[in-house]
């Protein structure tokens, strides 16, 4: 289960989240909407601390970190209980594929170099990949790096995976594949945060759609209810056509 | 009959010359690993802002390059002795040094290492600074501790970035490694001033000396366009 509590985010003076209160059930999938500089990249890097929230709780599986208090120890077993797949995909440009997949692994879990890449050759079967383990990430299609980035973010068996636009760096022909691959993650019951303006795929894959505002969740519910019947007007607008359909 | 050169004992001072090209590749390499320690250290310093010891970096860069190489070579040689002889005298400290028994070569290392380091320091600083954010995010994510961060990820994408004017610096370095006969290191350039002096015949022999370096150079030259290859294999595409 993941608990945020009263999290407020502000960069110099200005307020990008408001007082975020959010619970999330294991394997729940959450879809995040809202248009861009609403705080969606925000409240994920504010979940694994990538970046300092202000204030507020974070709790992951039972561990709790206050935000005033945090010490590098909370923060890293935060990092640890989460997995994060980046916009630009951000592999290790230096590694090769098998070795950005178990890097966390031998590095961060402190698995010996076999077990590791036992492992790292399983999550890079799952997504598919496995016949590339000694290329380079500059060798491989965006769709092709962010599924590794997918088998990098699962390898460490996160609590949470967070996933902030994931199919917006893609070209058109590559989006499927992703989608695809985070698909058949979502259907082993993983939880996950999911940030994404491919608002079809949120529709069918999220238990719950969260909608964004300037800092502020001003609508949360199931994709049926906010697809269908979104109470707020400003949810009716953002999801236009998509409403209708 | 007078000639323009004596051919002969230009050729036949080579093999001499050669013989001093390991004093002269060990204070070059000793001192280009030794600086790679303290560039590293410094460009973290500079880069974490670390306080009170990143004014003392700005100091020690500023100095090393307001300063000749000549007169920082004559600092490190009479100031060493005299701080270690210090320190013995007033404090009892490294008793078991003995100052007169400290090679030439030692003082050439340290006076480079300092040199080069400082030089290197801004180098590896802006290659450090050019790694792509998302790198450092993504390894922030995986839960790398900074340590790991650094020697894993950052490290060898900056360093292989910086390969060629670490190149530069250290084919400079090889050349001005020709300054250390001044503080008693025979190195080929001290070779060359002896076998001249002695045959006067200086001509001759600092023609020979400038074709071991030119050859050196090449040589080093070469070589780091293989390594600069090999460690740029990852950055090679689909293409
Ligand atoms: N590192 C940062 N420094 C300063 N301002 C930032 C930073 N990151 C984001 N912001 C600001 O915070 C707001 C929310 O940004 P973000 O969370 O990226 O929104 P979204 O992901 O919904 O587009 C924006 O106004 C953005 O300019
Ligand atoms: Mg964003």
């Amino acid at each position: 289960m993941i608990k945020l509590e009263k999290l407020h985010k502000y960069y110099d003076r200005q307020h990008v989240l408001k007082g975020i209160d959010l619970t999330v059930e294991k394997g729940e999938v959450v879809a995040v909407l809202g248009p861009s500089g609403s705080g969606k990249s925000t409240l994920l890097r504010c979940i694994n601390f990538l970046e300092d929230p202000t204030s507020g709780i974070v709790e992951i599986g039972g561990k709790r970190v206050d935000a005033a208090t945090a010490k590098k120890k909370e923060i890293f077993a935060l990092r640890t209980a989460t997995g994060m797949v980046f916009q630009q995909y951000n592999l290790f440009k230096n590694l090769t594929v098998l070795q950005n997949v178990s890097v966390g692994l031998t590095s961060v879990k402190r698995m010996k170099k076999d077990a590791a890449d036992k492992k790292g050759i399983e999550m890079l079967e799952q997504v598919g990949l496995s016949s590339k383990l000694s290329h380079y990430p500059a060798q491989l299609s965006g769709g092709q790096q962010q599924r590794v980035g997918i088998a990098r973010a699962l390898a460490l068996d996160p609590e949470v995976l967070l996933f902030d636009e994931p199919t917006s760096s893609l070209d058109p022909e590559l989006v499927d594949e992703v989608l695809a691959t985070i698909r058949r993650v979502a259907d082993t019951g993983k939880t996950m945060f999911i940030v994404t303006h491919e608002l079809n795929f949120a529709r069918e894959i999220s238990d719950r759609v969260i909608f964004m505002e300037d800092g502020v969740i001003i609508e949360q519910g199931t994709a049926e209810q906010i697809f269908t019947e979104p109470a707020v007007e400003r949810t009716r607008q953002f999801l236009g056509k998509a409403v209708q359909g | 009959m007078e000639n323009l050169l004596d051919l002969n004992f230009l050729i036949e001072s080579f093999p001499a010359i050669i013989s001093r090209l390991p004093i002269t590749i060990g204070i070059a390499v000793g001192s280009l690993l030794l600086s790679l320690v303290i560039g590293v250290a410094a460009a973290l310093i500079k880069i974490y802002k670390v306080p009170v010891l990143s004014v003392i970096t700005s100091i020690y860069i500023s100095f090393i390059r307001g300063t000749p190489l000549l007169v920082q070579i004559y600092l490190v040689f009479y100031g060493i002795p005299k701080i270690i002889y210090f320190l013995q005298s007033e404090y009892g400290w490294l008793q078991s040094a003995d100052v007169n028994s400290i090679a030439p070569e030692f003082y050439a290392l340290m006076a480079f290492s300092i040199n080069l380091g400082a030089y290197l320091s801004e180098t590896i600083r802006s290659a450090i600074e050019s790694v792509d954010r998302g790198q450092f995010e993504a390894a922030k994510a995986i839960g790398m501790t900074p340590v790991q961060m650094m020697l894993k990820i950052v490290f060898p994408q900056a360093l292989t970035a910086a390969i060629p004017n670490l190149g530069n610096m250290f084919i400079s370095t090889i050349k001005d490694t020709s300054l250390v006969f001044i503080i008693g290191v025979i190195d080929i350039m001290g070779q060359a001033k002896i076998l001249g002096s002695r045959g006067l015949a200086f001509f001759e022999v600092y023609i020979a000396v400038s074709i071991v370096y030119w050859i050196l150079c090449i040589a080093v030259e070469r070589l780091l366009v293989k390594i600069e290859k090999r460690a740029r294999r990852y950055e090679r595409g689909i293409a």
